[in-house]
């Protein structure tokens, strides 16, 4: 177990937001704790799988892929959207 | 013997430039705190202020302008102006004298550095003014809401925010050390006078004086416009600078500093005055949307001046009228969500008829803000209170020190613009912001923002408690809360189908 901080932006919210995660979470993981502190808060519930991607990328991250295996870098920003 | 005109001596007796033989003329003006860039002392005297004043010509009508603003004060203290108006307009008197009245303390400062250290004799003795307008200033905005603080302890935040580590006054204190105390006099003349007051002070002293009376409360307006009477004469000391500048082969820098000093306010004016003119101010008291009255009193006036001057637009004048349109939207949203980190209560602004009016004035805004506020306004009703307040910290820029934002909803555009410099990864919320960083890196590198401080672990415990503490809240009474109770969300019961 080990925090991991990141700044995630989530489709269709208005910010961007300091989100920890650990560096043995998948990227599914890492998008439910992105998700978390956007839908129904500000953003309507969507059907469809979420996926992380480096920030404006094109780049959809695997699902399975984890923080430690990723390369992202501590604070880096990252992308939350539905496939 | 009478008493000659000004005319016949002003010329004469401010010509205060002496050949230095104790030191050098370098010695006397330390190119780090005058600014001269080489420029020599005799092309200085070129200078020519635009407003001559003699001190006592100064010193009396000062002091019909206090006697002024101080009897409308004492005339409708039984106006009970603080129990009478709408609770948006309250917030918006907390916001403005925490934002400004330690800031304007700060000028002084700005004001004593050219009055000392401006190679141009006219500057120094505009300055030497400007140093007493600036005192007047923050005097005077501290005294107004004292009244108050026995009735609402936010109002003891009008001396309290620029002593503390809150998030706005990090952002307004970052900029502020920026262009006035980390500055030399001609880049405090180029980026204070010019950039700030020129246009944005206008901004918030003639546009929320509008409004103030509008609402009813003349003791703000008449306050207020008092003050802008005093900064519409101090801010033209940056134009003859500029004009010395290009005159002697510096117009890239002095644009540069113009460029930088413009961009920066407009982004910490964006997150103060954009939400109070478009959603605390009252719906029947808004004079003109905030675009309408950045349109006319900001864009115009700096485009004739630059153009005055012999300056060009900034290169990212495209990407500030798209700000105009939408950044204080995502600002206004971000503050009220996170409403407990503010020392006013922000007024969410979002009933039916008001959200008409932001259609009208933005089109787009319904599909755009208005499909966030749908979810916090549904959650309201539905009373899941835990879903309208955060749980996280928002990123903050590393140069305004404000949120990063973008568009949310159907034309979502979230964008951070970031950069490895030294090791360390910094954001931005624009590109511009980043520009500003890499024009002046060891101006800006070692700063620490929120964000960062809570990485650092300076703030204990790492949590939103934590957070408020370290901003520095004493008591619950302290902390932002919606100004209205939430009372607009029973107006949009109709609108909103109940979920349960």
């Amino acid at each position: 177990m080990s925090a991991f901080p990141l700044h995630a932006a989530f489709e269709k919210d208005f910010l961007v937001q300091l989100i920890v995660v650990d560096v043995n979470d998948s990227m599914d993981q890492v998008a439910e704790k992105v998700a978390y502190h956007c839908v129904n808060r500000r953003v309507k519930p969507h059907d469809g799988i979420m996926r992380v991607r480096r920030h404006q990328g094109t780049e959809l991250l695997p699902r399975n892929m984890t923080i430690a295996e990723s390369g992202l870098k501590p604070t880096e920003v990252i992308d939350v959207v539905y496939e | 013997m009478a008493i000659h005109s000004r005319k016949d001596w002003y010329e004469l007796t401010r010509t205060t430039n002496w050949t230095p033989s104790y030191v050098t003329e370098e010695e006397l003006f330390p190119e780090q705190m005058s600014g001269h860039m080489g420029i020599p002392l005799e092309n200085w005297e070129g200078y020519d202020e635009p407003y001559k004043t003699s001190y006592p010509e100064y010193v009396n009508i000062q002091r019909e302008k206090d006697a002024g603003a101080y009897s409308v004060k004492a005339a409708l203290e039984r106006a009970r102006i603080y129990e009478n108006s709408d609770p948006g307009w309250i917030s918006i008197l907390k916001a403005h004298y925490g934002a400004i009245a330690v800031g304007e303390y700060a000028a002084v400062t700005g004001e004593g550095r050219m009055a000392r250290f401006s190679k141009a004799p006219g500057n120094r003795n505009m300055a030497a003014f400007g140093m007493m307008d600036e005192l007047r200033h923050g005097q005077i905005q501290l005294f107004f809401p004292h009244e108050y603080c026995k009735k609402d302890r936010q109002f003891d935040w009008a001396w309290r925010a620029y002593h503390s580590n809150e998030w706005a006054a990090i952002a307004a204190r970052h900029f502020f050390d920026d262009i006035i105390t980390g500055r030399d006099a001609i880049s405090v003349a180029i980026m204070l006078t010019f950039s700030f007051e020129t246009g944005f002070t206008n901004m918030q002293f003639l546009g929320l004086a509008a409004d103030a009376a509008d609402a009813g409360d003349y003791t703000f307006a008449n306050l207020i416009s008092s003050i802008q009477t005093d900064e519409s004469r101090h801010a033209q000391q940056g134009g003859p600078a500029l004009k010395i500048l290009i005159e002697n082969g510096k117009k890239e820098e002095a644009q540069k500093k113009v460029d930088m000093a413009i961009w920066r306010a407009w982004r910490l004016f964006a997150v103060l005055t954009g939400p109070i003119m478009d959603y605390y101010t009252p719906l029947e008291s808004r004079h003109q949307s905030f675009k309408e009255f950045m349109y006319e009193w900001i864009v115009g006036q700096f485009e004739r001046s630059l153009i005055d001057l012999g300056l060009d637009k900034p290169w990212y004048w495209d990407l500030f009228l798209k700000d105009i349109d939408e950044l204080h939207h995502s600002y206004h949203m971000g503050v009220w969500y996170w409403r407990a980190t503010a020392w006013w209560n922000p007024a969410a602004g979002v009933t039916p008829e008001e959200r008409d009016w932001l259609e009208e004035k933005y089109p787009g805004w319904n599909k755009r803000w208005g499909q966030c506020w749908d979810v916090i306004t549904e959650n309201v009703i539905n009373d899941n209170m835990e879903l309208v307040s955060p749980e996280t910290l928002p990123t903050v820029c590393n140069m305004s020190q404000i949120p990063l934002v973008g568009i949310p909803g159907a034309d979502w555009d979230v964008k951070v613009f970031s950069l490895e410099h030294n090791g360390r990864l910094y954001h931005f919320g624009s590109e511009v912001d980043r520009w500003v960083f890499q024009q002046d890196p060891v101006q800006y590198q070692n700063h620490m923002n929120f964000v960062d401080r809570f990485l650092a672990g300076e703030i204990q415990p790492m949590n939103l408690e934590g957070a408020l503490k370290y901003m520095g809240f004493q008591s619950v009474e302290e902390m932002g809360d919606d100004a209205h109770h939430f009372a607009w969300a029973e107006k949009c019961k109709p609108t909103i189908k109940k979920s349960a």
